[in-house]
């Protein structure tokens, strides 16, 4: 690449010059103009010229013409040639020289020139070779490195969550597996926290699915910061996870837990709102021997779960003693459908008994559970749990029908038969075919609507659709008795009482319990107060008026000063199979 | 060639490179043994092939002596190949030192060897990018950083266009490149060309070298060549053989058919 600069030009080639540039021209790429290869040709041909006729003799000049030849890239095989052979046909004629020795001087010197050459040649051949060479390990050796870069990128990218960057499920649970398997951790503990954020899902309904992620992506900047000497991963959706290696006790991860719930808890701006969320975190710490990455997690995210229910905003400790007692209730409620095959279901009753007269208005049916293994169930042990899962419908609908199916055999002692009071759950009273089954009920049983009684709670009536109360509507339209269970514990909204379908108010027993104390008890009286304007309150609106709970005679008479109509409890009778003096 | 983007290119110097038989047919030894004798093999189908590498490496030259005369600053050299002798950058930095020059080439080793040879020279950047690429190319920070493309750029596309097909739109890629461009810029553009040669054996011969190698030839014709100046003015003489470009000497324009290559530089105006 040495070409002359354009300053160098000596004057007017001469005519061997000339000749020579002819000669050489496309032996090879010659990076310049025809007038500068005769230039620098020029230059050459005046350095021979006084080689020849210079004393002492210098065959050097031979040499350094061959090798500058080459470096301005006339360095072909056939440059050489043609030089040779321009130079020995006209270089003496062209310079005007004679005689034998300077013809002896220039096969010397052309001999020089072609050594000069050739070593320049090959000096300039083996550098090449080697710079083409070291281009060649050096893509190489940047293909090699481009390809270890992209395994990591493709190991990140499988190790990690797109969204937040944070670790992802495959690598926790690779990194659990290590904490809890590596060898010689035998003696190690190993903590994990299960954290979810409360109600994101209101956060993605809202402000729609880029803000939710973009929330996402803040906590998890933050979890990143306040926990970095921790693995932090998310799980999917709004679950993270925090792995706590070899920790000294529990406290250390009850402390990693509060400084999540913190970060999280920050005020952070997205696309102008200010969000402010809470997390919930189920907390496990144990030794890492006989526990398994599996084991760990489910009971962390069980956790979790008591965390959730406990209001949220908070961490909740594993304690397998409340677990044990979750999967034995999760045992029972998965029983329930089979249960209810076999027939391992029936029905008690407990009297409504009218404080007028002492007669039995009506009945409470109350399911129980003879549990092949258990023994008697009660149904505070599973009616809670048919309610979460959903089993209370199937449930419900038993005791429903089998309710009227007994009572429409009864035949009551002397008059009428009472009517039977049959509890429905909020998910029953919400579904849309509340209203055939129970006519559907009635008309397979024969039983009469008015000897029927619905107990819903307050609850069921707060809701915000109105498609259960109509339904409710039509039921009391058809004759059938509603009644407000627990009535005074709810919301006591007064105001669905004026509008609703309501047959009757059931006092809840916590009211009735006052009464036990003797009636100058202050605490009595304030009850006692209670009872008396609900009564007169239920009487204003033409409704009638159940306590519950009513456990002695005392009770009974204090409840009938104030007016109230009809009383439940173990004075009046406990929960029991009907009467044979009933049947018919 | 269609990768995905992370899996890197690999390198195999028993594979022909047409960069590296580029460099032979101008009379370099950057070259490895399957590319000199994929070389000679194309010597022995047209035996003027060297003449040819010369005649396009001397068209490169005076079109950007011309460029350079006209007042262009900036080149961005597209299939620059293997840098041996008369490079942009040595001729367009010896009228203004000042010169800027984005070499880009497709040939790992190529750019490897060109960021050797240009290391120290803060004026030049070597990428290594595809031409069928062209918005990845003005995209790329070595380019944006080294040229100003709100003033006039000198696109040089010499000797490669002949390695993309029309399959790959030629046509839309100078369009891309072109839209980019300040008006002043300029379009140097010269590919094998087959115009009024009717050897259709030695055309045969030379597509069967090229397969050879990871680059495939496709000769395209005079019209075809103007047709790819679309937006641009022709510069006198138009396109036509390159030994025609503005000769030095009457006689270096002699036996130009025989030169193979056509091309041709346009202005773009506004």
């Amino acid at each position: 690449m040495g070409e002359r600069s354009d300053g160098h030009l000596t004057p007017r080639p001469g005519a061997f010059a000339r000749a020579w540039a002819k000669a050489v021209s496309g032996t090879s790429y010659l990076p310049m103009t025809q007038a500068q290869l005769e230039a620098l040709l020029q230059r050459l041909t005046d350095r021979l010229a006084e080689a020849l006729v210079a004393e002492p003799f210098d065959l050097r000049v031979g040499h350094q013409v061959g090798a500058e030849l080459v470096e301005s890239h006339i360095a072909s095989a056939e440059g050489l040639g043609r030089t040779i052979e321009v130079a020995q046909l006209r270089l003496l004629r062209d310079l005007g020289l004679a005689g034998e020795d300077v013809e002896n001087r220039l096969a010397r010197l052309l001999a020089t020139v072609a050594t000069g050459y050739a070593r320049a040649l090959r000096a300039c051949t083996l550098d090449e070779q080697e710079s083409i060479r070291r281009a060649a390990m050096v893509a190489r050796a940047q293909a090699e490195r481009a390809l270890r870069d992209s395994e990591a990128r493709f190991r990140h990218q499988a190790t990690h969550d797109p969204l937040t960057d944070l670790p992802n499920r495959t690598l926790f649970t690779e990194r659990l597996a290590a904490a809890i398997d590596t060898p010689g951790r035998g003696a190690d503990r190993v903590g994990v926290c299960f954290l979810d954020l409360d109600r994101f899902k209101v956060v993605n309904d809202s402000l729609g699915h880029q803000v939710g992620d973009r929330l996402l992506v803040s906590v998890a900047d933050r979890l990143r910061r306040a926990l970095d000497e921790h693995l932090v991963a998310r799980l999917g959706g709004d679950e993270f996870v925090i792995l706590v290696e070899r920790t000294a006790c529990t406290d250390d991860v009850v402390k990693v837990a509060e400084a999540a719930l913190a970060a999280v808890g920050e005020p952070a701006l997205i696309d102008g709102h200010e969000l402010t969320v809470s997390a919930s975190i189920g907390i496990v710490e144990r030794p890492v021997a006989g526990t398994t990455p599996v084991d760990l997690m489910r009971a962390a995210d069980a956790t979790l779960h008591w965390a959730k229910a406990a209001g949220g905003a908070r961490w909740s400790l594993y304690d397998a003693d409340r677990n044990r007692r979750e999967l034995a209730r999760y045992a029972l409620s998965a029983a329930i459908p089979a249960a209810l095959e076999r027939g391992e279901f029936y029905l008690d009753y407990q009297p409504l008994t009218s404080l007028c007269d002492g007669t039995v208005l009506g009945v409470e049916a109350l399911v129980r559970w003879r549990h092949p293994v258990l023994g008697e169930l009660r149904p505070d042990s599973f009616i809670g749990l048919a309610e979460e899962t959903g089993l209370i419908v199937p449930l419900g609908g038993w005791v429903l029908a089998e309710a009227c199916r007994e009572a429409a055999t009864w035949a009551g002692p002397g008059g009428a038969p009472p009517f039977v009071s049959v509890n429905l759950a909020v998910r029953q009273v919400h579904r849309p075919d509340l209203v055939h089954e129970v006519r559907a009920v009635l008309d397979r049983t024969g039983l009469p609507p008015e000897r029927l009684q619905l107990e819903v709670t307050e609850s069921t009536m707060m809701s915000a659709v109105e498609e259960p109360v109509l339904a409710l509507r039509v039921l009391a339209d058809l004759g059938v008795r509603i009644a407000i269970d627990d009535f005074g514990t709810g919301y006591c909204n007064l105001a669905y009482l004026r509008d609703l379908p309501v047959t009757e108010l059931k006092v809840a027993g916590e009211f009735v319990a006052g009464l036990r104390a003797p009636a100058d008890d202050p605490a009595s009286r304030t009850d006692e107060r209670i009872l008396a304007s609900l009564v007169s309150l239920a009487h204003a609106l033409d409704l009638t008026v159940t306590a519950e709970g009513v456990e002695t005679a005392g009770q009974a008479d204090r409840l009938r000063a104030i007016g109230c109509d009809a009383a439940q409890g173990w004075h009046f009778g406990r929960p029991a199979p009907p009467p044979l003096s009933w049947s018919t | 060639m269609q990768r995905p983007d992370w899996a890197p290119d690999t390198i195999d110097i028993e594979r022909p490179s047409v960069a590296r038989m580029y460099d032979y047919y101008l009379g370099g030894s950057h070259n490895f043994a399957a590319d000199r004798a994929a070389a000679r093999a194309m010597v022995d189908a047209v035996p003027e092939a060297p003449l040819m590498a010369q005649a396009n490496r001397a068209f490169l030259r005076r079109a950007v002596h011309f460029l350079a005369e006209a007042g262009i600053r900036q080149f961005l050299d597209i299939g620059s190949g293997i840098p041996t002798v008369g490079n942009v950058h040595e001729i367009a930095q010896r009228i203004d030192p000042t010169s800027r020059v984005v070499y880009v080439d497709v040939d790992p080793v190529a750019v490897a060897h060109s960021r050797e040879i240009l290391s120290g020279n803060d004026r030049t950047a070597v990428v290594q990018e595809d031409l069928r690429h062209p918005e990845r190319i003005l995209a790329h920070p070595d380019v944006t950083g080294m040229l100003d493309l709100s003033q006039p750029v000198a696109v040089m596309i010499v000797a490669v266009l002949h390695f993309v097909p029309d399959s790959d739109r030629p046509a839309e890629i100078l369009r891309t490149l072109r839209e980019a461009l300040a008006p002043g810029s300029y379009l140097v553009l010269s590919q094998a060309s087959d115009e009024d040669r009717h050897h259709t054996g030695e055309r045969a011969e030379a597509e069967a070298v090229y397969r050879r190698t990871d680059n495939p030839l496709f000769i395209r014709s005079r019209a075809e060549l103007i047709s790819l100046f679309d937006g641009f003015e022709l510069v006198d003489p138009g396109v036509g053989w390159v030994p025609r470009w503005r000769p030095e000497t009457p006689e270096s324009a002699e036996d130009a058919e025989q030169a193979v290559f056509m091309g041709g530089v346009g202005r773009l105006g506004g």
